[in-house]
């Protein structure tokens, strides 16, 4: 008998892709050193980033530039990987890193701490300093992680109290969210017009905002995610077949679900608490993966962790140079070029069977 | 051996008994068959032994191992399911098979799974699939990578409910013949629901005869007379002899 039948075809085709998404990654991640809308010319940003620019454009290669790739890496990878776990937990396509309404309890969260914190509530002075000062964008990612953190808890902890399955999970997320922006749009209503932009445009996914301390926050909770989901992947596999299914093959499947919907959510908290609302990487990612390389989660978590770095770079350098000097939030740009390449995807390509 | 003693189970507190007071026992290399109309509680006795639904009294055992009490990871070194719609993630064929070694290897699987996997596909005939999408494959085909899955857990008893819903005459052979041989080559206890009258009887040792979530008739193929089966299923059958088999119709057929 053959010793290794192995998946021959199959190992080889993921090895491409796997090869042809690392080396684009690279090339984003130069392209995105290289070009930004300081004008800067290529070789200029080459000499700053090896020390040998004026202190400027060394300033813009390690301040700007740097930490906003590394946040396209690591939010990219985040937050397309919860996309694709919500996705198997809720056996529902539709289903993105903020099914239980994280990021509408996040922007809840930061519009409480901008409006309400700095000032901006039912008050005339202008105290416009503090939202933009350093430490203040730190209090409002705290306190926007920490109503996404009450979000997830709440809804998980209403799951367990019933029947831990998708449907349940999904509606009470639907009814979660729909509170969340209930209430922000209360206290949108009693904002300054200053609070009130302040507001408005901290829910703008933006990456210009990243440091390096932002940056290591969110990869200290992204990363190891990542590398959970990688673990239980087999598991994950067997729940593509159903609860009945997984359980009878020895998979205690309300405690894959909580804990992987769990971290998927912490992973978005994070980078919509630092990033803002950064829509759509989460579906369309996990979905081009799965179109091309099936739904074995040991091959699409890392290959939907480097296509959702890549979706970011690319659409933060559309962003920065289409906002001629000042860069476009990219959050709208992930959604504005990412649904029609979406909608192609899904039109294009008939005759495949359309499952989670 | 299967014992199942006194099992009675309720989905809600105060409403009414799904499954009251079944008795049950089944040895290993045969072939039970569960029958009863739709509702009789079936499926809800499946679930219950393989632990999704918990039990509001009574005793389950295979062999020394308490069902009861044994963990999700030891009942499913004994106990295997093919589920009534089966549903798979594209996954090849190969890797949906090693799956079914979850309960044994835990997170990544080692060479001894790789093995079992490889031999439960050359006996089942599937090598030819290995590298196939499983959502690519005929309804009979994902059928047997079904049962191919539930023999790579190496079980002891193995649960079908109602494997031949959908499938058309010669798929229903193909798989019906490969639990017979799964019970009679592997040893491994079956228990299993079909529709088919005639053709249960054609392949059951022991049947148990299930109405309002009571078994209310078990024994071998002598029990299945028209007037129980009138009772159970409260539809006119006839039974007649064909080359000294007996054989169960309609008597709409008649």
């Amino acid at each position: 008998m053959k010793q290794r039948i192995e998946t021959a075809t199959a190992k080889k085709k993921n090895a491409v892709a796997f090869a042809v998404l690392i080396a684009a990654l690279i090339a984003l991640c130069v392209a995105c050193l290289l070009v930004g809308s300081s004008n800067m010319r290529i070789a200029d940003s080459f000499s700053a980033l090896f020390g040998h620019g004026t202190a400027a454009q060394e300033r813009i290669i390690r301040n700007i530039r740097i930490p906003r790739i590394l946040a396209a890496l690591i939010a990219g990878a985040g937050l397309s990987v919860s996309g694709l776990i919500m996705q198997t937990d809720l056996n529902n396509a539709m289903a993105s890193p903020s099914t239980l309404g994280v990021s509408n309890a996040a922007v809840f969260g930061a519009n409480a701490s901008i409006i309400v914190g700095a000032g901006g509530f039912l008050e005339t002075g202008n105290r416009l300093s503090s939202y933009t000062s350093g430490i203040n964008l730190y209090a409002t990612s705290l306190v926007a992680f920490l109503f996404a953190a009450l979000s997830i808890l709440l809804i998980l902890g209403l799951c367990r109290m019933r029947a831990f399955t998708p449907g349940v999970v999904v509606l009470a997320g639907i009814a979660i969210g729909a509170v969340w922006t209930a209430a922000t749009t209360v206290l949108q209503f009693y904002a300054t017009d200053v609070g009130l932009s302040a507001a408005v445009i901290w829910t703008f996914g933006d990456l210009g905002r990243a440091t390096y301390r932002s940056d290591l926050l969110m990869a200290l909770i992204t990363l190891p995610g990542i590398a959970f989901f990688s673990i239980v992947s087999w598991r994950l596999n067997a729940l593509l077949s159903g609860d009945a299914a997984a359980g009878s093959m020895g998979v205690n499947v309300n405690v894959l679900r909580f804990s992987t919907m769990l971290v998927a959510s912490l992973i978005t908290a994070v980078c919509v608490s630092f990033l803002g609302v950064i829509g759509f990487v989460g579906i369309i990612c996990p979905h081009i993966v799965k179109r091309i390389l099936g739904h074995d989660h040991r091959v699409t978590v890392p290959a939907s962790a480097l296509c959702g770095s890549i979706l970011l770079l690319i659409a933060d350098t559309l962003s920065r140079s289409i906002g001629s000097g000042s860069a476009l939030p990219v959050g709208a740009i992930t959604s504005l070029f990412g649904a029609p390449f979406f909608l192609a995807i899904i039109f294009l390509r008939r005759g495949h069977a359309d499952h989670a | 051996m299967l014992e199942v003693c006194d099992l009675s189970f309720r989905y809600q507190k105060r409403g009414p008994l799904v499954l009251d007071g079944v008795n049950l026992t089944l040895e290993r290399g045969e072939i039970g068959l569960l029958l009863g109309r739709n509702g009789a509680g079936k499926t809800t006795l499946f679930q219950t032994i393989l632990g999704m639904q918990k039990p509001e009294r009574g005793s389950m055992r295979f062999d020394d191992t308490n069902l009861l009490t044994c963990s999700r990871r030891e009942r499913a070194q004994r106990i295997a399911y093919v589920p009534q719609r089966i549903r798979f993630g594209a996954l090849t064929v190969y890797d949906t098979v090693l799956s079914g070694r979850i309960a044994h290897f835990g997170f990544a699987p080692g060479s001894e799974d790789r093995a079992i996997t490889e031999r439960i596909l050359e006996e089942m005939q599937l090598l030819a699939l290995a590298e196939r999408d499983v959502e690519t494959l005929s309804g009979g085909e994902r059928q047997k990578v079904a049962i191919a899955r539930a023999l790579a857990q190496q079980p002891q008893l193995l649960v079908f409910d109602e494997p031949t819903g959908n499938l058309d005459l010669y798929n229903e052979q193909l798989i019906l013949s490969e639990a017979r041989r799964a019970a009679k080559e592997r040893g491994i206890a079956i228990l299993m629901s079909v529709h088919d009258l005639d053709r249960a009887l054609s392949l059951g040792d022991r049947f148990f005869l299930m109405k309002n979530g009571k078994i209310r008739y078990t024994g071998g193929p002598e029990i299945m007379t028209e007037p129980v089966i009138r009772e159970i299923f409260d539809a006119n059958v006839r039974i007649i002899s064909i080359d000294g088999k007996n054989h169960i119709i309609t008597e709409e057929t008649l």
